[in-house]
């Protein structure tokens, strides 16, 4: 390859390239107006001063001429044909100057605006850039790397330490410390170990691992986010609607008026200088850059809010609702007490209310199952009834065992007797869910439950109260003593317990009724009506939980409240940046308004004007992006305490 | 056969180039749906790759003055 070849493809390349060509002919028609400022000032050559102008004007109008007549040759009246005319007319009344400033600057806030807003799109950008293209895969015995969405389902993938894990998936050999934090924004890698489920885009940063692949490609809980994500942040928020309606008439108003102020005043300055200014720029991005920035970077730390009408919902919430088993709690509950009565075997008691919990999915089941399994096998009930928020009944080996709540036993008409009264005083009193058991009509004994405060609970209440959240109501199908234990632990004062789910569906209501915004936070199928009702429906744990996703208006990907008050943050803080960067927009479009029609300012000046105000309403969106400073200290807070705050009298 | 392809753009700095995207992208033969998301940069194209393939959208989507590359979602 000679000298003239490899120039030639070095120029081919700089300029086949749409973005990068425009950054050379906006850098050269800058260099060109710099060097005819010289000659004009330094040394007074005001005919090499005109040339330079008129050069630089064309150098750099050249690409909007040609953009503006593709747009034209589609039918679409863009805003490069607007400048186009502008800087045409200011060539051909000798304002050189005017035109070549105006390219220029039009050229460079372009150049600007593109790389700010792709900076305000970043968030998701890591996102995308966290699934590896591609994936080892086991074929044959033999270490295969294929494209990361062509791994069939069943495959095995290996992931050595350091690499990202290209899969969904189960792992089936090796141990490792994976990070989840693209996913859930959780800085702590998690331990992995044969039978644990791993989601693609995290990273394994230890050990290898192989895994079973279960979901690939845009199966995946990462694309399945990133697709959410660019859906909210699609999702037009209420007040970005109505500015693209005004936006729409905006510009050919601009260019009517620009007829008309010709028309009357014959002054073509006046005329060319309304079209450069014409481009509705800051006001139509002024909504959308919020919201992008907003939800990009609430989904970096794990926190999905569904669009722009739920961001605005969220940021007026002023009373948080919040089931306790699984929300508030570990939603692991450990059996603590077991009581035989009436003569019954502990052993025995233990095996009915576990045979007849292995058919419930209810977390206050799973502990009771597993010690009823430690004993020996469970047999199959013969027939199953589940009574929502109150428990379970079933025929086991031809007796009629029921296990659940006190209501369970007044509903199907079981006395508690003294000794059941006085044990469920008992249990209550240290702060137990106890689980009545009856069989063949009769209480044989009480089981009692005890669950944990999940860690940073208190503080993530306390945190709610500091940003300004009045109310926080606890509400519980729990019995009251149990509900009242976990609320003094964390801090909230105002408990409704024993509550079925119509019950919380109707104190939601209620709530509202009463002119309170409410977000209801819960994780179960018993909160959905709950969940619902509310103004902003907040769902825990969703990695794991497609329906959570799904459903909720704002899911945490990861089980952990200090979430809730960064998600109201977060918020609160995007409604205020939306209605900042308004203002700016709507200031700027009277300012630049009034000023061509006082003749103060020309197009220069205009354009100017015009491109920064774009880019301070983008930098001004890019703000929330930054972490802010409280969630900052309160997440390493969270970290280095190491033991949980729990109560002490529930053992 | 209609395929969707996905495509993303890292340029789009104002909305106003939303419109001349698509309808550049809807004068191409075989393409039956062109969407553009300003927020996101993302493109979808509904089209048949026998009359316009993958390349052709990037190429018209060239013409208008951005770059875009095809994406796996």
């Amino acid at each position: 390859m000679n000298e003239m070849e490899r120039l030639s493809a070095n120029m081919k390349a700089a300029f086949g390239h749409p973005a990068r060509r425009r950054l050379w002919l906006t850098a050269g028609s800058g260099m060109l107006i710099a060097a005819g400022l010289i000659a004009r000032y330094g040394f007074g050559m005001i005919e090499l001063w005109s040339g330079l102008m008129v050069i630089a004007a064309l150098l750099a109008g050249s690409d909007i001429a040609v953009r503006a007549w593709r747009a034209l040759k589609v039918r679409h009246l863009s805003i490069e044909l607007l400048v186009t005319i502008a800087v045409a007319g200011a060539l051909v009344i000798g304002e050189y100057w005017e035109a070549a400033a105006v390219t220029f600057l039009f050229m460079l806030g372009a150049w600007l605006e593109m790389r700010t807003m792709g900076q305000t799109r970043g968030a998701l950008k890591d996102l995308l850039d966290a699934a590896p293209a591609t994936a080892t895969v086991l074929r044959d015995g033999e270490p295969v790397e294929i494209p990361a969405h062509t791994v069939q389902p069943g495959e095995t993938v290996l992931v050595k330490a350091g690499q990202r894990i290209p899969v969904d998936g189960e792992v089936t050999e090796g141990t490792a410390a994976v990070s989840e934090a693209a996913i859930t924004g959780e800085p702590m890698p998690a331990e992995k170990a044969p039978g644990a489920r791993v989601h693609a885009g995290t990273i394994a940063e230890n050990g290898l691992l192989r895994i079973r692949a279960t979901n690939v490609g845009a199966d995946t809980t990462l694309a399945r986010i990133i697709q959410r994500v660019e859906e909210a942040q699609e999702e037009k928020a209420p007040s970005q609607r109505m500015i693209e309606r005004f936006a729409q008439w905006y510009t050919p108003s601009i260019i009517g008026l620009a007829v008309a102020a010709f028309a009357f005043t014959q002054d073509i300055r006046l005329a060319l200088t309304l079209l450069v200014v014409g481009c509705p720029g800051a006001l139509v991005i002024s909504t959308p850059v919020s919201i992008v920035a907003g939800i990009g970077r609430a989904a970096r730390s794990g926190i999905l809010i569904k669009g722009g009408q739920h961001l605005e919902n969220a940021g007026r919430i002023d009373t948080i609702a919040l089931d306790k088993t699984g929300t508030l709690t570990e939603g692991k509950p450990r059996l603590a007490s077991v009581i035989a009565l009436d003569g019954t075997a502990e052993d025995e008691l233990l095996r009915l209310a576990a045979t007849a919990e292995a058919g419930s999915d209810h977390p206050l089941g799973r502990p009771i199952v597993e010690a009823g399994r430690k004993q020996g096998p469970l047999p199959t009930p013969e027939t199953l009834d589940e009574h929502a928020g109150m428990g379970i009944s079933a025929r086991i080996e031809g007796r009629e065992v029921a296990a659940g709540n006190r209501r369970l036993m007044e509903k199907l008409g079981i006395p508690l007797g003294t000794d059941g009264e006085a044990g469920l005083e008992r249990l209550l009193r240290a702060g137990q869910t106890p689980i009545l058991v009856a069989a063949d009509g009769k209480l044989v004994g009480l089981l009692g439950m005890s669950d944990m405060a999940r860690e940073g609970a208190a503080e993530a209440i306390a945190r709610l109260r500091d940003i300004g959240i009045g109310r926080v109501v606890m509400l519980t199908g729990d019995q009251p003593g149990a509900a009242e234990a976990i609320a003094r632990e964390v801090g909230i004062d105002e408990v409704h317990a024993g509550l079925m789910p119509e019950d919380k569906l109707e104190l939601i209501r209620g709530m509202r009724a009463g002119g309170a915004h409410v977000a209801m936070v819960g994780d179960g199928i018993n909160d959905a009506p709950a969940l619902a009702a509310a103004d902003t429906s907040i769902a825990m744990g969703a990695a794991g939980s497609d329906v959570a996703i799904e459903t909720a208006d704002i899911a945490l990907l990861k089980d952990d409240l200090g979430k809730i008050p960064d998600a109201m943050a977060i918020s609160r803080a995007t409604l205020g940046n939306m209605r900042q960067n308004l203002v700016i927009a709507l200031v700027t479009v009277a300012g630049l308004l009034a000023g061509v029609f006082s003749g103060d300012i020309h197009m220069a000046g205009g354009m100017l004007v015009h491109q920064l105000s774009v880019l301070i309403v983008i930098a001004n969106g890019m703000r929330l992006l930054r972490v802010p400073k409280e969630a900052r200290r309160a997440a390493a807070g969270r970290e280095s305490r190491e033991q949980p705050a729990t109560a002490t009298a529930r053992t | 056969m209609t395929q969707k392809t996905v495509l993303r753009s890292d340029e789009l700095s104002c909305p106003s180039c939303v419109p001349k995207i698509e309808k550049a992208l809807r004068g191409l033969p075989g393409v039956e749906k062109a969407e553009v998301r300003f927020n996101t940069g993302r493109i979808e194209v509904e089209h048949d790759p026998a009359q316009s393939d993958v390349e052709a959208l990037v190429k018209a989507i060239r013409g208008t003055g951005y770059e875009a590359r095809p994406s796996a979602f």
